[in-house]
């Protein structure tokens, strides 16, 4: 049992035997690993491309102004003191969220080693107006610099100048999709309503395109002129963006500014959950179709060995004549399925590579729709994707050719030798 | 010199069929009992359907009796397992059948080497080269790379016999092997039996119809409805053969 290349080669040559059929298999298999790592590589593609985007661009947590946790009265109540306690409620915009005393906020937040930077903002929602377009508008304040280490506006500048807008207190930077929508340009000057009714006349300095949607369809200006706009104190913004040094440790950032400040703070995955989950739901519903489109190929295999046995049951009486074991007949036929699960993989391999390039190297329309625009689609490529569809290819077909093989095993050869045709 | 090679004591088979609902039982050999001695050329005649092939793929280890025991050697056969019975197969016995059973996917040389491999025990150089002299004896040494189908019947049941000689068997067993072949042919396997028998004293146990060539062998035995009808030594076994 030791050497088992006499057996590789009586099922070599069976199979070659029968080439049409096993050729017909073969291909089958091939089909089915290129379909796999294609569709691997084009879900991974979209999802890796979307997260990689996302981590670049996007703040890894994000506080926002909305209390976890009411500071009052209990809070302020000491457990066994018959203290009583005035609650005063505040009067001042009570139903805006909002992080007071940013700065003072930002200082504990930057004391933790694992963050790397983090910058205030003021978002609001604004209507914004340019010739006869009136369109609501995502507008947000920052601090053109720091907000640049995350956003990186700077490197996505499609006209005009980033730096300018630190510079301009009444300057506006728009988004693509935003500048489409009102059709302006730099130089331009658009109208920002206020939710009071106050109009502020701002120039555009510069249009900008990150490829996310969200972000492309908003405008930015300095923090002071929203604060301004939306009527907020200079201690009051809405959110804190923050990047991390560590990816993996994000959520124990966030954590950590919940029980330091109170305030919400939320991880990039959290943010992006629904998309994420959405991803996920398409990946799974793409795999669970291929993983039939393989398991179609496994039956090819089966049918293969099938008629491979029933037509050599003459050559696996003689074989047991001259003392082949039952565990010997067995592994023939499983070499069979796994020489045609092999050849076909790798075939498949070299196919699936084939595919990735093709489809990555197409141009397509850049669609709006999606949370990523890309101009061609956005293909993964990793060594796991071919090995993990090779090995799945061979595990389905070697269960394929279990039943088969056995059934080899068990020909009865005295019927056969008797010789009774 | 009257050593016992192989004994078969008491040996019934029976075979249970179901047909449809109702089972069938076949008593094929209702109690035989008889052995061979080494160096002995045997043949078992009889009229078709009386239990010859069932005789000697029993005698082979190919099949087990359902009562009775078979020993080789001493060794009781019909007690092992499967996995023995093969490498007894393989080792001890060599079957010559009657239709030239050769692998069709493999030429003369390599189906003579089949027996050698199965058990990885030689290197492919000295099976190939074992299996080349075996081509030789049985003379068919110039279509080693032949595939069956390239060759006449009686060219694949000598390259047949070449293979059952493949692991020097203690006893070669033949089921009709002329069964299929003109007389010329036959009568060049049959020279071919009695010059192993005569230079290499192979013990052989050959089943056939033929009652001129059953009379050549040291001994016939004649069976009918599973039972051994006449057992006749005509000569000691070492004592030359004419044809
Ligand atoms: N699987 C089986 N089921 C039922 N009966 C069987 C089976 N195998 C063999 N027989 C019967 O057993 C008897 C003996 O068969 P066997 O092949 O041993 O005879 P034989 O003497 O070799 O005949 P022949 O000269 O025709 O080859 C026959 O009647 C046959 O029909
Ligand atoms: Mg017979």
């Amino acid at each position: 049992m030791k050497n088992k290349k006499h057996l590789f080669l009586i099922a070599f040559r069976q199979l070659s035997q029968r080439k049409r059929q096993s050729i017909l298999s073969l291909a089958g298999i091939s089909v089915g690993v290129m379909v796999l790592i294609t569709a691997i590589s084009l879900m991974n593609g979209l999802v890796e491309s979307f997260v990689q985007k996302i981590i670049n661009i996007a703040p890894h947590v994000l506080v926002s102004g909305e209390k976890m946790l009411p500071l009052v009265p209990d809070q302020l109540i000491k457990p066994g003191k018959n203290s009583e306690v005035n609650f005063i409620k505040n009067v001042y915009r009570s139903d805006e969220e909002v992080i007071k005393n940013y700065k003072k906020i930002m200082d504990l937040i930057e004391q933790d080693s694992l963050v790397e930077m983090a910058t205030p903002l003021v978002g609001l929602n604004t209507i914004g107006k340019f010739g006869t377009t009136t369109l609501p508008v995502q507008l947000f304040g920052i601090i053109p610099s720091s907000q640049d280490k995350i956003e990186k506006f700077k490197k996505s500048m499609i006209s005009g100048n980033y730096d300018q807008l630190e510079r301009t207190p009444d300057g506006i930077l728009l988004g693509t999709s935003a500048a489409q929508d009102f059709s302006a340009k730099v130089g331009d000057r658009i109208q920002i309503v206020a939710n009071n009714g106050n109009i502020f006349s701002l120039r555009v300095i510069g249009i900008f395109s990150t490829g996310i949607n969200d972000i492309d369809g908003n405008v930015y200006v300095n923090l002071k002129l929203a604060q301004n706009i939306g009527g907020y104190p200079p201690n009051e913004v809405t959110d804190i963006y923050i990047r991390v040094n560590n990816l993996k440790k994000d959520y124990l950032v966030a954590d950590n500014i919940k029980n330091l400040t109170n305030y919400k703070a939320i991880t990039w995955e959290e943010k992006a959950s629904s998309v994420l989950a959405l991803f996920k739901m398409i990946s799974m519903i793409v795999y669970f179709l291929v993983f039939f489109v393989v398991l179609v190929a496994g039956f090819g295999v089966a049918n293969v060995l099938i008629t491979n046995v029933l037509e050599k049951t003459r050559d696996i009486a003689i074989l047991k004549s001259i003392g082949f074991k039952k565990s010997e007949i067995t592994v023939i036929y499983i070499f069979q399925g796994l020489i045609v699960a092999i050849i076909g993989a790798a075939i498949g391999c070299l196919l699936g590579y084939g595919m990735i390039e093709i489809l990555s190297s197409i141009k397509i329309a850049s669609s709006s729709s999606s949370a990523v625009r890309a101009d061609r689609l956005l293909m993964g490529k990793n060594l796991w994707y071919f090995t993990f569809s090779f090995g799945f290819a061979v595990l389905v077909s070697l269960i394929a050719s279990i039943i088969p093989a056995r059934n080899a095993a068990k020909v009865n050869p005295v019927e056969i030798l008797r010789g009774e045709k | 010199m009257n050593d016992i090679i192989i004994k078969a004591e008491n040996v019934n088979k029976t075979i249970v069929n179901k047909n449809g609902g109702e089972v069938v039982s076949t008593t094929i050999l209702p109690d035989i009992s008889l052995d061979f001695r080494r160096g002995e050329f045997s043949a078992i005649t009889g009229p078709s359907g009386s239990g010859k092939t069932t005789l000697l793929y029993l005698i082979g280890a190919l099949d087990m009796p359902t009562n009775g025991r078979i020993f080789l050697e001493e060794k009781e056969i019909s007690a092992m397992k499967e996995e023995e019975l093969a490498e007894l197969r393989n080792e001890k016995f060599g079957f010559v059948f009657q239709f030239h059973f050769l692998l069709p996917e493999f030429t003369a040389l390599e189906n003579v080497m089949m027996p050698m491999l199965a058990r990885g025990r030689t290197t492919v150089k000295r099976a190939r080269e074992k299996a080349a002299e075996l081509l030789k004896q049985v003379g068919m040494e110039d279509k080693q790379n032949n595939k069956p189908n390239q060759l006449s019947g009686g060219q694949q049941q000598r390259i047949a016999v070449a293979r059952a000689l493949a692991n020097d068997p203690i006893v070669l067993l033949a089921d009709e092997p002329t069964g299929n072949l003109d007389s010329k042919n036959s009568e060049n396997i049959y020279s071919l039996f009695e010059k192993l028998n005569r230079e290499n004293n192979q013990t052989i146990i050959v089943v056939t119809h033929d009652e001129h060539f059953a009379l050549r062998t040291h001994r016939k035995i004649h069976i009918i409805d599973g039972k051994i009808d006449q057992d006749i030594r005509t000569k000691e076994p070492g004592s030359s053969i004419q044809s």
